[in-house]
């Protein structure tokens, strides 16, 4: 039950010559020389090293794979009565639309379509503002930074629908689901995704004066 | 030479324990792990959540639960995990053809319909990885309840945390209501024991990582000190 409360002076931790571990919280002091965390072994930095860069290039890479994702279709179904059809993400939204259920489809809607974009647009507005030391809303960057880092693995939602689809529907030529390249895109997008907004050290919003980087 | 050897052995988080003693560290401190500000230490009561002034990030929360009644969540979860894997979802009643699904044959199915990464992506997210979440806890907590040292736990609450953030069952939770409201107008439903299961071990994930790792790290190095 170990945590804290504030010193009568808010000073971080760079700025008085510490290190506080990612990994375990441990602090040490970085004049020990010591590189790697005394307790836990974790690598020790100030900032995660290369932390914008590596961001942006699986932000790149997801937003290239978006596409695919999202025009092509995630999976197919074949029946006697309906004959051959494929589905993409959006098309399966508007059939539970259609269906009657709307609540079920506002939550797919919101977990594949909305967080994936969320999560695009806003690290791509953190990592601009990063670049450019910005001091603009800190506090609302930090807060959007914890929602995309809180959500980010619900739009995983669709690739497990299709695979217990696929599970399900196994009668043969009277009805059958088979899952489509576009799930592979898909779901390539939300790991993507969620390695970015890993990479990015949220620490970048708030430049220190003695800032290093 | 010797040097080269024992940053390999911290690499993979054995750490040679004398490094400790030697460094400059303070365990009365505690930094904001989004800004970076720092805070002293002190022990939080069982419910208690401590907050970044500057950020607004949560710094430390008190368990609600001390370490033998996490301890006993993590065994039932481990238990709710094996009865949500062995039974089925649901079972289909298409005309009288009845068709049990569970988690293990949607991912086969998916994996022979060609779509390898997509039945490791899901295989890894909602069984493997929870599995490792729930092993890992029990491995931590257990010596810690027994007041006992045991090799490997540092090794065990690094790989806790990385395996706890691509653990998904709350989601698969989600998914499969999402694949029965779409396979009702084709088949008739019967909910299975899997899916209170996995409802149940949703309930249980979350109220073991409600209070985060921090915690443990301090408990295993006061028990090793």
């Amino acid at each position: 039950m170990s945590a804290a409360i504030s010193d009568t002076r808010l000073s971080t931790a760079w700025s008085r010559g510490l290190l506080g571990c990612e990994c375990c919280g441990l602090v040490s002091e970085t004049a020990s020389g010591v590189a790697l965390c005394p307790r836990c072994g974790f690598a020790l930095h100030a900032r995660k090293p290369k932390s914008l860069q590596r961001t942006s290039a699986y932000l790149l890479a997801a937003v290239v794979l978006y596409m695919p994702a999202n025009t092509l279709p995630i999976m197919a179904t074949a029946s006697v009565i309906a004959g051959h059809e494929s589905h993409t993400i959006l098309g399966g939204i508007l059939e539970l639309w259609q269906t009657g259920s709307r609540d079920l489809a506002l939550i797919v809607f919101i977990a594949s379509i909305a967080v994936p974009i969320l999560k695009i647009v806003a690290l791509a507005l953190l990592v601009f503002t990063a670049q450019r030391r910005s001091r603009w809303r800190q506090a609302e960057r930090a807060s959007l930074y914890r929602l995309i880092e809180t959500v980010g693995h619900w739009s995983m939602l669709d690739v497990f629908v299709v695979v217990l689809l696929v599970g399900m529907v196994r009668f043969g030529a009277f009805a059958n689901v088979e899952p489509e390249a576009g799930l592979l895109a898909f779901g390539a997008v939300v790991v993507l995704t969620m390695l970015a907004s890993s990479s990015f050290d949220p620490r970048l919003i708030w430049p220190d004066s003695t800032d290093h980087d | 030479m010797q040097a080269a050897a024992r940053r390999i052995l911290a690499r993979v988080g054995l750490v040679d324990r004398r490094d400790e003693a030697t460094a400059h560290v303070h365990p009365e401190l505690t930094v904001c792990e989004e800004c970076d500000a720092v805070y002293r230490r002190r022990r939080l009561s069982a419910g208690e959540v401590a907050r970044c002034q500057r950020c607004g990030s949560v710094l430390g929360r008190g368990h609600l639960l001390a370490a033998d009644g996490q301890l006993a969540l993590a065994a039932g979860a481990l238990v709710v995990f094996a009865l949500g894997n062995v039974s089925d979802i649901v079972i289909l009643d298409l005309h009288g053809v009845h068709s049990p699904v569970t988690l293990y044959e949607s991912i086969w199915s998916t994996w022979l319909s060609g779509e390898h990464v997509v039945a490791l992506l899901a295989g890894a997210t909602a069984f493997a990885f929870p599995l490792v979440v729930i092993l890992l806890r029990l491995y931590v907590l257990t010596p810690l309840v027994a007041g006992r040292r045991v090799r490997g736990l540092v090794p065990a609450l690094r790989a806790l945390r990385w395996v706890t953030r691509w653990s998904m069952v709350e989601v698969f939770m989600f998914g499969m209501l999402v694949a029965i409201v779409k396979i009702a107008g084709l088949a008739s439903v019967i909910p299975g024991v899997g899916i209170f299961s996995f409802a149940v071990l949703t309930v249980l994930l979350a109220a073991i990582h409600s209070a985060g790792l921090h915690d443990l790290w301090h408990r295993v190095s006061e028990l090793q000190a």
